[in-house]
């Protein structure tokens, strides 16, 4: 029998590693990876519309220059609303709210999530088609 | 009839011998439609091989025990049916992300430490006396927590987090969760004291929002929700005035 001084030998455990490839055990880690995933071109995407305003600035803006920059945002609008839809949908179960003391229900708030988006993106759309229009 | 039979195929590891888990086995009789991967492994132990170690108590989802991965997805053993996965055999390992100790036995150690730093438990800054009387509660009050208070601690949702599984400083859900359950109980005034360890860097923060601790839970808690809310609350508080409130 072990007495109070005496010190056990501590038990020898085996550890794992997750391998690189685990995101492609599950569907649903497949899923999250591509959301995440999309934040890279969608900063990449930033980085070259900002380059564009500059070109723009600069008065050296020639539209059919910019083929590829369209090209790109038509790809890259794919991840955006992948990456959106996703978020906006999980996001609706995070945010609580109480109305007259009364919690509102999770649709809702989802709901009210993409009615904001949609009027955002009209809002954006309008200045960058004006913005557009008067260079 | 013949008597059917399952094969199942356990995770052995022995220390004191093995490098390295490898799978053994068994094939035993699939006696019965209500018989849970949880009874073939009684049965492996009583008849077949006694030196198989494991964990297991009440058999009714409640302690959670039993958790392993069963065809590689998180699972309470006793809320497993064999039926699912027959006639194809069935594979058991121990809970993902965590050291073994022997055959399906996990190191739960790291888990416990993350439990007891959120501190689970109704903390009063001034206890009233008994004599007092009760706390009282409404409906609505409870309706606020009673989601999160169903943790058993099974670990599911910390061997379906590759968060935890990359970084196992992470705090992880079920911890989360509790710490979110006691923090929304009007009884409670020790959110100032859990805060610390929620809102570190290797708390909330650190979590992505795989989202898959909510679909392996076996008592339909969400940790992931409580994750997320943690955060929405520990950003309104920093900005919002006056939003440091106990």
């Amino acid at each position: 029998m072990a007495t109070e001084t005496e010190v056990l030998p501590a038990t020898r455990v085996y550890r794992r590693r997750l391998s690189t490839g685990w995101w492609t055990r599950k569907r649903n880690y497949f899923l999250y990876v591509v959301r995440e995933f999309t934040s890279l071109p969608l900063a990449l995407w930033l980085l070259w519309f900002l380059w564009e305003v500059q070109r723009a600035k600069l008065g050296t803006y020639h539209p059919p220059a910019s083929t590829a920059f369209v090209i790109f945002s038509v790809i890259v609008l794919v991840f955006a609303l992948y990456h959106s839809i996703t978020f906006l949908s999980l996001a609706g179960s995070i945010l609580h709210f109480r109305v007259l003391d009364r919690p509102v229900p999770s649709r809702l708030v989802v709901l009210a999530q993409f009615a904001i988006w949609a009027v955002a993106s009209a809002v954006i759309a309008a200045v960058l088609i004006g913005f557009g229009t008067y260079t | 009839m013949p008597e059917k039979k399952i094969t199942i195929q356990a995770a052995r590891f022995d220390p004191d011998k093995d490098q390295e888990p490898h799978l053994q086995s068994y094939e035993i009789p699939f006696y019965d439609d209500s018989m849970v991967v949880l009874d073939a492994l009684n049965y492996i132990k009583s008849h077949v091989d006694g030196t198989l170690s494991y964990r297991w108590s009440c058999r009714m989802g409640i302690c959670g025990s039993c958790g392993m991965m069963v065809d590689g997805v998180p699972k309470l053993t006793c809320n497993a049916f064999v039926r699912d996965y027959w006639p194809k055999p069935i594979v058991i390992e121990p809970l993902t992300n965590f050291p073994i100790v022997r055959d399906l036995v996990i190191d739960m150690d790291d888990f416990m430490d993350k439990l007891k730093s959120v501190k689970p438990w109704i903390i009063r800054r001034q206890e009233i006396p008994l004599g007092a009387g009760e706390h009282r509660q409404t409906n609505e009050q409870i309706d606020e927590f009673r989601q999160f208070s169903q943790c058993i601690n099974c670990m599911l949702c910390y061997a379906a987090c590759p968060v935890y599984g990359l970084d196992d400083k992470f705090l992880g859900p079920a911890a989360t969760a509790l710490a979110r359950r006691y923090n929304l109980d009007s009884r409670d005034q020790g959110l100032k004291l859990r805060q610390p360890v929620i809102g570190d860097a290797e708390g909330i923060w650190e979590c992505s929002f795989v989202g898959e601790c909510s679909v392996v839970c076996p008592k339909g808690v969400d940790p992931a929700k409580a994750i997320q809310q943690s955060k929405w609350d520990t950003t309104l508080r920093f900005v919002v005035p006056y939003g440091n409130r106990d």
